[in-house]
C-alpha cells in the first residue's frame, strides 16, 4: 500500500495481463493438447514426400519448388482468387442489404426471418442435387426464368465457362449465415442512436449512414475477414457438385480441392501439406492486411486505449 | 436520459415532422415487404424442389421432365404386364386402352383390357395417357427407418447441445480475455487463434485422427464433444466483436462497485452481448447438426453416428436415393428452424440502453 | 437459486460426456473371439438394402464360428478414401477391404498384403475362378487377393424404343461380324429423336431439342470408353514398363473422335449438359427409357433394371474397327491392408466370402457374377428370379471379351493419370474440345509429365 505510484502501476497492468492469460487459457490449452500437434505435423510433412502409408522421408525444399512449377497449382490458385473477388464483396453487400431489410419493423418478420434462414440449414449432399437441378439446363427452374427476359441460359454446371458463376450465384443464396450475424449486430444498434437522429431530422438513408453503418462495423470487419478465411477455403460444395473432380474440365477445381485431391486421392501428403501452408501464408497476410486497415474503419464502442 | 431524448417530440413542429416520417417509413415498409416477399419467393423454390422429390418413388423420379406434383401413370394388367392405360378415340368413341407395343411411325398397339387378344394400330399422339397425382408419404417413414433417425437424433441432440454448452462457455471466457484486457502477446495470441482455422483441415485430419486415436477416443462422441470445451476461433472471434461494442463505462462502474472482471462479465458483459450470445449459439447448432466430415472420420459403427453421416449413406456409388435423401433432409431442417424461429424472441428485445455516452 | 441451476446442469454435462465416452467400448464381451473388420465403402455396399444384407451376413458368420468374429464397416462413398488412410495411419487398419474394384485395388495398391503365401500355405485351388478374376488380381509384385465376382459390359437396350423407331434388336449373336460400331452408330441415329419425333438422320432433325439418344456410356472415365477400341496396350494408356505415355495411339483417337462426332455431329448421344441433368435427377442413364441403348455393366442390374417402365434386354458389345471384340470388365475383390492386425484369421474370412456355399448370397447382396465356375447354374437360377426375361448367356460370354491389360488396373499416380485423362473426356463432353487428337495430345504430354515425375523419384 506504500508502494510509489510507478510501482502500484505496474502491478495493476501485470494483474490485469494476468486476468487475460486466465481468462484465454481455455482456448490456450485446447491449443496446446488438439491443435498445435497436428499444425506442426503437417508443417513438418510440407518438407517430405508422405504418401500416408509409408513414414515420412525428408526431401527439403522440394516440394515448395515443385509447387511452384505445378500448372494445376496455378490454375486452381487463379480459380480460388477469381471466385474470392467476386463472391466475397457481393456476398458482404448482399447479406448486408438483407439484414438490413430484415431489421425493420414489418408484419410477421419473424417468419420473413425464418425463411431468410432457410438455406443455411440445409447442408451437404442435399444442396449439391438441388442445386443441380435447378441450373440444369433442360429441366431446371432458372434457364426458363432467363427465357423470359429473351436470354438463352447456359449449361450452368456442365459448360466450364459457366460453372464458376453458378458457384457464385449457389454461395449468394446460401448468404442466411452472414445474415444472422449481421441482423445481430443490427440488433445491437442501440435504439436511442436512432432516436436521436430522427430527433436531429436525419432521413432514412442518412440515419443508416452515419448510425447503423458504422456502429455495425465490428460485424461487417468480422464477416469479412472469416468471409476470406472461408473463400480461400471453399471446398465442400465443389466437392459434392463435382464429385470430387473439379470438372467441368477444371473449371471448378479449387486449391482447396486440388489440395485433397493430392492428399488423398494422389497420395501425396507432402505435396498437399506444402500447398495447404502456402495457402495459409496468403491467408494470413491477407487477414493481417485487413486488420491493418481496420484501425481506419472499424468503429468500437468499448475499444481499450493502448497504454 | 430517454426521457429528456422524448420531450423534444411534444413540440408542435416536431409532431408535423413526424407524421411526414410516418408516411415515409409506411412507403419503406411496403417496399420493404415487396423485396423481401420477391427474394421469398427465390428462396423457397428450392424446398418446393425438395418436398416434391421427397414424395415420388423410383418411376416418378425417372420422369423426364420432372413435374413438381408427382404423377404416375394408370395402368392395367394385360398378360401378367403392367401396361399403361390411354383414353382412345376410335371410330368416333372414347375408350380405355391399354398400349401394349410399340410400332414404328409413332403408332402403337392398343387393346381393350376386357378383349387383349384384339390389337388396334393406333397413333400414339391422338390418344391421351391416363394419369394420377401420386403422393409417395410413405418415403418418410421409409428414410427415417432406413437411417436409424432415432438413434441417430440421441447422438446428434447430445453433440449438438453438449457442445453448444461447453462453447458458450469457453468462447464466452476468452472472448472476455481477449477484449477487455490489456497484456503483452495478446494480440499475436489473438491472430495465433485465427491462425487455427487458416491452414485447411485436410492436412490437419490425419495427425488429429492418430491423437484421438491414442486417447482411445475413436468411435465414441468424444472428439465432437470435448474440443468444444477449449474455445473456437470463430465464436470467440464474433463474440470478441460484440464485447468490443459494449462501452467502456459500464465496465468502469462495475469495477467501482467493487466487481471482479468474473462478475463484470456474467452481470455486465453477457446480458448486453445477448444476441451474439444467441448468434453464435445457432451457428453451433448448425454446424453441429450439418457436420458429417468430421463425424465421418471418427464414428466408425453405425450406432454412434450422427444424423448427417447417415443422410450421408443414401449417396451410394451407383444408386442414389434422392427420394430418401430429400425426405430426411426435410424432417432435418424442422429442428434448426424451429430453434432459429423460437430464438427471434431473444432476438428482438434487441438492446435498449447504452452507455452514457456525451 | 442459480447456483442450484448451474451445479444441475454441470452434472448433467457430466453424465452425458460419460455416456458418450462409454459409447464406444460395449462389445468387449466375446473377449475370445477374434474380430474380423471389413470395410466397404470402396466400391458398392453402402446402400441402405445392402447394409441390411450384410448385417445378416455377418450374422449368419457369427453363430457359425466360434473363433473369429466379423463385422462390415460402412463407410459413405465419397469419403472412404479420407476414413482409409485415417484408419491405416492411426493404426487401426481394417482386416479386411471389399468389395473392392479393380480401380480402387489399384488407388491403393501399396496399402496391399501379398496373399500368395497364404494361397501357397493353404494349397487353395484357384482353377474354379474364371481366369479373368484371377487375372484381374494377380500382378508381377503380388496378389492382391481372392477376386468375388465378375462385372462383364454389353448393351442394355430399350426394347420399347427401338419398336417404336421400327430398327431391329442388336443381334445376340457373338459371332455376328457384321455387328461392328459403324452398325452401331447408324441404329443409333435412328433411336435418336428430337421434340418433333424426327430422328438424327432426318435432315430436319432439330439438334437443339433432343429428347431422346441413341447410345451412352456416360458411366465410364477415358480408360474405359477407349479400352475397347483395340489399342496395343488396350485399357492402359503407358508402354508396358509404365514409361512412356501413350494415350495418342490411333485406335484411342478413333474411338474418342467417334464418340466426340457421336455427340457434337451426329447427336445420338448427349453431351455434358444431359448427364449432369440426370445427376442432378438422381437418375441412371437408362432407366427413364430416354435412352436406346446403354453401355454399361452387370452392376447396373442390381442398381437400375428393377422396375423399368418399358421392355428392355441386353447384347453384346459389337466388334471395334480391326475386328476384335473387346468388352471391358471390372470385377470386385477382398484385400488385406498389410498394416492390419490378425491376417491370418482375415484370410480365412477372405476365404469363406469366396467359398462355393456362400458367393452367391454374397455377391447378390453386390450385383456381381460370382467370381467361381462352379456356381453358374446356381446364380442363373437366382437371375431367373431377380431379372426374369433377358438373355442371360450374353452375362456369362462377355467374360471372355476382357480387355487386357485392363481399363483400371495398376499404373504409376493412378489417381493423377485418371483425373488427367478424365479431363479429357470432359473436354469431348463438354464441347470445349471436339477434335480427338487435339484432346489426346494434351492429356498425352500431362501422362508423360506424370510418369517422367513419378520415375524421378522411383528406381
Amino acid at each position: 500500500m506504500v508502494s510509489s505510484p510507478g510501482k502500484r502501476l505496474i502491478s495493476l497492468a501485470r494483474r490485469e495481463a494476468l486476468w487475460a492469460y486466465a481468462f484465454i487459457a481455455p482456448w490456450t490449452i485446447g491449443f496446446i493438447i488438439f491443435t498445435i500437434g497436428p499444425m506442426l505435423a503437417s508443417l513438418f510433412f510440407s518438407f517430405t514426400d508422405y504418401n500416408i502409408v509409408d513414414s515420412p522421408h525428408w526431401i527439403g525444399i522440394t516440394n515448395y519448388v515443385n509447387l511452384f512449377n505445378d500448372d494445376l497449382f496455378w490454375h486452381s490458385l487463379k480459380i480460388t482468387f477469381t471466385f474470392a473477388v467476386i463472391a466475397l464483396p457481393l456476398g458482404l453487400v448482399f447479406s448486408y442489404l438483407i439484414a438490413v431489410l430484415l431489421n425493420s419493423k414489418i408484419a410477421g418478420i419473424n417468419i420473413w426471418r425464418t425463411i431468410y434462414f432457410l438455406p443455411s440449414v440445409i447442408a451437404g449432399v442435399a444442396v449439391a442435387l438441388l442445386w443441380a437441378r435447378i441450373f440444369d439446363p433442360k429441366f431446371g427452374i432458372l434457364n426458363p426464368i432467363l427465357a423470359n427476359f429473351g436470354i438463352k441460359g447456359p449449361g450452368w454446371f456442365s459448360d466450364p465457362d459457366w460453372a464458376l458463376s453458378a458457384l457464385v450465384i449457389m454461395s449468394l443464396w446460401g448468404v442466411g449465415g452472414n445474415v444472422i450475424i449481421y441482423l445481430a449486430g443490427l440488433q445491437g444498434v442501440p435504439t436511442d442512436l436512432y432516436d436521436a437522429a430522427k430527433v436531429d431530422g436525419a432521413t432514412a438513408l442518412q440515419r443508416f449512414w452515419y448510425v447503423t453503418l458504422p456502429m455495425t462495423t465490428p460485424v461487417i470487419f468480422y464477416n469479412l475477414v472469416l468471409g476470406l478465411i472461408g473463400t480461400f477455403q471453399y471446398f465442400t460444395e465443389v466437392y459434392v457438385i463435382s464429385g470430387g473432380t473439379g470438372g467441368p474440365a477444371r473449371a471448378t477445381l479449387f486449391y482447396n480441392l486440388y489440395l485433397y485431391q493430392n492428399a488423398f486421392r494422389y497420395f501425396h501428403m507432402g505435396y498437399a501439406s506444402t500447398m495447404a501452408w502456402v495457402l495459409f501464408i496468403i491467408v494470413l497476410c491477407l487477414t493481417l492486411l485487413i486488420f491493418r486497415s481496420s484501425e481506419i474503419w472499424v468503429y468500437y464502442e468499448g475499444q481499450l486505449k493502448s497504454k | 436520459m430517454t426521457e429528456s431524448l422524448k420531450t423534444p417530440l411534444r413540440t408542435k413542429p416536431a409532431r408535423r415532422r413526424f407524421r411526414g416520417i410516418q408516411t415515409q417509413t409506411l412507403i419503406l415498409k411496403s417496399i420493404t415487404t415487396f423485396i423481401l416477399a420477391a427474394g421469398a419467393g427465390i428462396i423457397m423454390i428450392p424446398f418446393l424442389y425438395l418436398l416434391s422429390t421427397s414424395v415420388k418413388d423410383r418411376d416418378q423420379l425417372r420422369q423426364s421432365p420432372p413435374p413438381l406434383i408427382p404423377m404416375a401413370a394408370d395402368t392395367v394388367i394385360i398378360n401378367g404386364q403392367d401396361e399403361p392405360l390411354y383414353e382412345v378415340t376410335m371410330d368416333g368413341k372414347t375408350s380405355q386402352m391399354a398400349l401394349i407395343k410399340f410400332r414404328p411411325g409413332g403408332k402403337a398397339w392398343f387393346v381393350d383390357p376386357t378383349n387383349p387378344d384384339q390389337t388396334h394400330e393406333l397413333v400414339i399422339a391422338d390418344q391421351k395417357e391416363l394419369r394420377h397425382v401420386k403422393f409417395h408419404f410413405e418415403n418418410y417413414p421409409e428414410a427415417l427407418k432406413q437411417m436409424k433417425f432415432n438413434k441417430l437424433l440421441f447422438n446428434t441432440l447430445l453433440v449438438t447441445f453438449l457442445g453448444m454448452a461447453g462453447m458458450l462457455f469457453s468462447c464466452s471466457l476468452v472472448a472476455y480475455g481477449f477484449s477487455r484486457f490489456r497484456a503483452p502477446w495478446l494480440n499475436i495470441l489473438f491472430i495465433l487463434l485465427l491462425s487455427t482455422i487458416m491452414l485447411p483441415s485436410q492436412v490437419r485430419l490425419i495427425p488429429t485422427y492418430v491423437l484421438f486415436n491414442k486417447l482411445g477416443w475413436v468411435d465414441t462422441l468424444l472428439p465432437l464433444i470435448v474440443p468444444q470445451f477449449f474455445a473456437n476461433a470463430y465464436d470467440v472471434f464474433l463474440l470478441r466483436q460484440f464485447f468490443m461494442t459494449i462501452p467502456l463505462e459500464l465496465d468502469e462502474a462495475a469495477k467501482i462497485d467493487g466487481a471482479s472482471p468474473l462478475q463484470t462479465l456474467m452481470y455486465i458483459i453477457i446480458p448486453q452481448a445477448r444476441p451474439a450470445l444467441v448468434s453464435v449459439a445457432i451457428f453451433h447448432f448448425l454446424y453441429a447438426w450439418n457436420d458429417f466430415y468430421e463425424p465421418l472420420i471418427y464414428l466408425h459403427s453405425p450406432d454412434h453416428w450422427t444424423l448427417a453421416v447417415g443422410l450421408q449413406t443414401f449417396n451410394a456409388l451407383y444408386a442414389v436415393n434422392t427420394n430418401y435423401i430429400m425426405a430426411a433432409s426435410a424432417v432435418m431442417i424442422l429442428p434448426p428452424v424451429i430453434l432459429y424461429f423460437l430464438a427471434q424472441k431473444i432476438f428482438t428485445q434487441g438492446v435498449v440502453f447504452t452507455g452514457i455516452k456525451g | 437459486m442459480k447456483n442450484k441451476l448451474f451445479r444441475m446442469f454441470a452434472l448433467f454435462v457430466l453424465a452425458s460426456m460419460i455416456l458418450a465416452a462409454c459409447g464406444g467400448g460395449a462389445p468387449a464381451a466375446s473377449a475370445e473371439k477374434v474380430k474380423v473388420v471389413i470395410f466397404v465403402g470402396m466400391g458398392t455396399g453402402t446402400d441402405p438394402d445392402q447394409v441390411e444384407a450384410q448385417n445378416k451376413l455377418a450374422e449368419k458368420y457369427n453363430t457359425t464360428h466360434d473363433k473369429i468374429e466379423i463385422e462390415f464397416l460402412i463407410v459413405p462413398h465419397g469419403e472412404y478414401a479420407t476414413r482409409y488412410l485415417a484408419m491405416l495411419s492411426g493404426g487401426n487398419a481394417p482386416q479386411l477391404v471389399g468389395p473392392n474394384g479393380v480401380s480402387s485395388v489399384a488407388e491403393f495398391f501399396d496399402t496391399w498384403e501379398d496373399v500368395t503365401p497364404y494361397i501357397k500355405a493353404d494349397n487353395l485351388d484357384l482353377s474354379d475362378f474364371y481366369g479373368a478374376a484371377v487375372e484381374l488380381n494377380t500382378y508381377p509384385e503380388k496378389n492382391t487377393g481372392l477376386p468375388l465376382g465378375l462385372y462383364p459390359s454389353f448393351l442394355f437396350y430399350n426394347k420399347d424404343l427401338f419398336d417404336a423407331a421400327g430398327v431391329d434388336y442388336p443381334t445376340h449373336d457373338f459371332n455376328d461380324k457384321s455387328w461392328n460400331m459403324d452398325k452401331l452408330r447408324e441404329m443409333a441415329m435412328k433411336l435418336t429423336l428430337d421434340k418433333n419425333g424426327k430422328n438424327a438422320t432426318d435432315p430436319d432433325f432439330d439438334a437443339s431439342n433432343i429428347v431422346q439418344y441413341g447410345y451412352d456410356d456416360s458411366w465410364d472415365g477415358m480408360r474405359g470408353t477407349l479400352a475397347d477400341w483395340g489399342a496395343e496396350n488396350v485399357g492402359r494408356p503407358t508402354s508396358a514398363d509404365y514409361k512412356t505415355a501413350t494415350a495418342t495411339s490411333p485406335e484411342w483417337e478413333h474411338g474418342l473422335q467417334w464418340l466426340s462426332d457421336g455427340i457434337w455431329k451426329d447427336h445420338f448421344i448427349g453431351g455434358a449438359d444431359v448427364q449432369k441433368g440426370r445427376d442432378s435427377a438422381g437418375v441412371d442413364p437408362f432407366g427413364p427409357g430416354t435412352t436406346g441403348m446403354f453401355y454399361s455393366h452387370t452392376w447396373y442390374m442390381a442398381e437400375g433394371l428393377h422396375g423399368l417402365s418399358f421392355a428392355a434386354d441386353i447384347a453384346p458389345f459389337p466388334f471395334n474397327p480391326k475386328g476384335n471384340r473387346i468388352a471391358r470388365i471390372d470385377a470386385d475383390n477382398f484385400t488385406i491392408p498389410k498394416d492390419a492386425k490378425n491376417k491370418q484369421e482375415a484370410w480365412e474370412v477372405m476365404k469363406w466370402l469366396t467359398s462355393p456355399e456362400i458367393i452367391v448370397d454374397v455377391c447378390r447382396i453386390y450385383g456381381c457374377v460370382p467370381a467361381r465356375k462352379s456356381v453358374q447354374s446356381v446364380y442363373i437360377e437366382q437371375l431367373k428370379i431377380d431379372y426374369p426375361g433377358i438373355d442371360y448367356d450374353v452375362i456369362f460370354k462377355s467374360i471372355d471379351y476382357l480387355d487386357k491389360p485392363n481399363n483400371e488396373e495398376w499404373i504409376p499416380e493412378w489417381g493423377k493419370i485418371e483425373d488427367a485423362l478424365n479431363n479429357g473426356l470432359s473436354l469431348v463432353y463438354s464441347g470445349t474440345e471436339k477434335d480427338a487428337n487435339k484432346v489426346l495430345t494434351d492429356a498425352n504430354a500431362e501422362v508423360q509429365k506424370i510418369l517422367d515425375g513419378y520415375w524421378a523419384t522411383h528406381k
